[in-house]
Formats: C-alpha cells, structure tokens, sequence
C-alpha cells in the first residue's frame, strides 16, 4: 500500500480546478503558516527531508482532509514538539536546548532566501549507470534505514523499467537525511519510463514519465 | 533497524487553523523564536517580488536570443545564478524544452515542488491532489481541462519532481508572435506555459 501523500497514478476522478489558478493564499492564517514555516526552516534544529517527512506522517486521514497549508501546520507543530520547543508532558526539562536555535531576523531574509539550500555535494564515488543504460527500479520502495521512514521513490515506479536520460551529480540522500543520518550523498538520476509500461491502459504509446531517482533506488536490468 | 516514529503534537491543538496558527504563534512568540518583521519580509518577497514574471522573462530571452537558449538549457544553474535567479527551490533546475514532436508538463506527486525563483509559489491546483493523482497516469485528460488539445503527433513527456531538481518549461513560441522584441514577448508568456498545462498566448486586449 502506498502512503497517502505518494499520489501518482491514485484513481482520482476530480477535474483540475482551474479557476484556482491564481489564489496563493485563501486566508491570512495561511499567510501566517507559510512565513512561520519557512523562517524556522533556518533554525538549524531539521531539514528540508525531515520537514517533507513530518508532513507525510501526519494521521493518514488528516493529511487526506486537510487543506495544503493545514498540513504545513501540523507538520511545523510535529517538528517544534519533537524538539521540546512544543511540550506533551512526557520530555525532560532541558529537553529545548535554546542557543541552538538560530531565530531568523530580518535583516537576513532576502540574503538566506537567495542562497536557498543546495543539495549537489561532491562525490568521489563514481556513478554506476551511464546515461541511455536501461535500469530497473528496486521492487520496494520502502525506506532501507529506517522502519517506515521517509523516501522518495513513488510507489508507481517500483519494480518497473526505464531509461536513464540525465545524471545530476551527487544529491543529498533524502532516505537518510531525513532521520538525521547524514547527507549520504548519492549520485542522482533522471529515468524516463513509458507510460504504456507503467499504466495498464496508457493515452498513447509514446508518452513518457520521467522521474529523478537517487542510484540506489535503481538496479541493473536483468 | 532504526525506529522513528514524529508525536503527532499538532493533536493537542485547537483544530480550528486560524485559532492553531494563534496557539502555535503565542508559543514561538514568548519563546522568542520569531521575529515578526522577518516573517514581513518573507511574506512580501513570496507576495511582491517573485513571480512568473521572471520565468517570461527567461523565456522571451531565449526565444530572441539564439546563444541565451543554448546557455540556459546546457549551462542553467550558472545563466540563473547570475541573473540572481537560484534562490531557494529553485537551486537546481532544468529547463526542458518544448518542440514540435514533444510536449513537457510538470508535477510533484510527493508533494509540490515548484521552481520558486522562477515561477513564484505554486497555483492551488498544482498542488491539489486531482492534479497530483493524474498527470502522471492520464496528462492528456489533464491538459484537457485546460483546454489544451495536443495533436497525437505530439509525446507527452511528465517530469515528477521528485528530487530538489526544479523544473521549467520552455514553450515555443507561437508563430503569431515572430519579429517581436524581447521586451513584447515577455507578456505573452503565460505561467502555465511554463509548467506545461498551457501555451503562450498574446496579451489581453489584443
């Protein structure tokens, strides 16, 4: 079973609202939500992966119900209560360790915002796969560190086969990062998939779905 | 194997978002974790500054500028550093290219990566979960309710967001618009144009 967030080929029936085309923000709470959560992103206390993989963990009926910016909050609450800054009762009074939280001023923003956050690292390891090779996606896509850990490899490409038309370098492994075990860098890919191999009824036999995958996330193809 | 399981905190809270987002702000504010003016000012560079304006104007300098294309296409992450257009989500990106066999359209199944720098924040339907479900199994019922019709002549190629590359598309540009200047064409180009779920298309009002 897929988790909820890892949508990609899900049945869904619903026409694309299109007339939603130019609302960034229904409400000034999600205003709120969003600079909130992007300031405390520099507080040096997670990642970008551990962010994604907070979202992702919410109550799977929850994340399926609430609005974009919901999901956002209670990930941001999950984060900060994780590092004692929101408290449950059960964590050790000098659970937060303050110094270590870098508070995000003003003066700061458009530099940090501008330097983002680049994930290509250097790599000394060389690349296993050459670009045009046919490969096969591992048949689980299950996090292999961590017990129903954070990934990136969407269910609707396990196990199938495609074709490497790009290499990025080495990127920062989300699989790892997110669960706080280091960069791990891996050589980062992009393999583009028939549609007609991926879904049992396809538009067209010439379309195709690209999809970037970190090297082990893709094996040889027997 | 490591266990690693996030306390679904957010439960304690009021659910109503309005009255979570007072809670939680009232916390970081005695704290002393935030500081209002830099939450202004992330809020004004998302609300103000950048947009899809900066993507159109990438585009319309390719369109008239030969040497600008091949740099933006083979060389992104330099040609967008110097415009001072790498910023955050958007520091790796591939700008694919559309052409008269291959249409590109863009989306992030996992969640909703989209090349801020670029392109401003994401429209609500891209990241809703219609659009995430689909465009990957079924793009050209997508692109319908558009209203973008693709000859069958045509491959759709989808590009899923799944790594911190940030994708761009680089329509073609219409023939209707041929000896324009840079300047004139930047109006043409439309945001969904460039995320593929649209064409570029003359300003309104002509």
């Amino acid at each position: 079973m897929s988790k909820p967030h890892d949508m990609g080929g899900r049945f869904d029936s619903r026409r694309i609202d299109i007339k939603s085309s130019n609302v960034k923000f229904k409400a000034d709470w999600e205003k709120e939500v969003f600079a909130i959560t992007l300031a405390l992103g520099f507080s040096s206390l997670w990642n970008l992966d551990r962010s994604r993989y907070a979202r992702e963990t919410l109550e799977p009926e929850d994340y399926l119900q609430f609005s974009y910016f919901e999901k956002w909050l209670a990930g941001l609450i999950n984060l900060l209560g994780e590092n004692g800054i929101i408290k449950d009762g059960t964590e050790s009074e000098d659970n937060f360790k303050k110094s270590s939280f870098r508070v995000l001023e003003a003066k700061n923003v458009k530099k940090l915002l501008n330097m983002g956050g680049p994930t290509q690292r250097d790599s000394n390891s060389e690349k296993k796969f050459n670009l045009g090779e046919t490969v096969s996606v591992r048949a689980n896509n299950s996090n292999t560190k961590v017990e129903k850990g954070h990934t990136r490899l969407p269910d609707y490409v396990k196990g199938r086969t495609g074709k490497v038309i790009a290499y990025h370098g080495s990127h920062v492994f989300p699989d790892a990062n997110a669960h706080f075990l280091g960069e791990s860098p891996e050589a980062l890919y992009s393999v583009e998939f028939k549609s007609q191999d991926l879904w049992d009824k396809c538009e067209h036999v010439e379309d195709t779905v690209v999809v970037d995958l970190w090297e082990s996330y893709i094996e040889k193809f027997k | 194997m490591k266990k690693d399981n996030l306390k679904q905190f957010y439960k304690e809270f009021p659910s109503n978002p309005d009255a979570r987002v007072k809670a939680l702000k009232s916390i970081l504010e005695k704290e002393g974790l935030i500081d209002q003016k830099a939450l202004d000012g992330i809020l004004d560079t998302y609300q103000n500054k950048v947009g899809p304006l900066n993507g159109a104007k990438i585009v319309a300098k390719a369109w008239t500028n030969k040497k600008f294309k091949e740099d933006l296409i083979y060389n992104t992450d330099q040609v967008l550093k110097d415009m001072d257009l790498n910023g955050r989500q958007g520091e790796h990106v591939v700008v694919v290219e559309n052409t008269e066999t291959v249409h590109n359209l863009i989306v992030c199944t996992l969640c909703s990566c989209y090349p801020w720098p670029l392109l401003g924040l994401p429209p609500s339907w891209y990241k809703s979960d219609a659009y995430r479900s689909r465009a990957v199994r079924e793009p050209r019922a997508v692109l319908s309710d558009f209203d973008v019709k693709l000859p069958r002549s045509k491959k759709v190629k989808v590009w899923d967001s799944t790594s911190e590359i940030r994708y761009l598309v680089l329509p073609q540009q219409p023939s209707r618009s041929k000896g324009l200047s840079e300047n004139e064409l930047v109006s043409w180009v439309t945001r969904d144009s460039m995320i593929g779920t649209g064409f570029p298309k003359p300003p309104t009002g002509e």
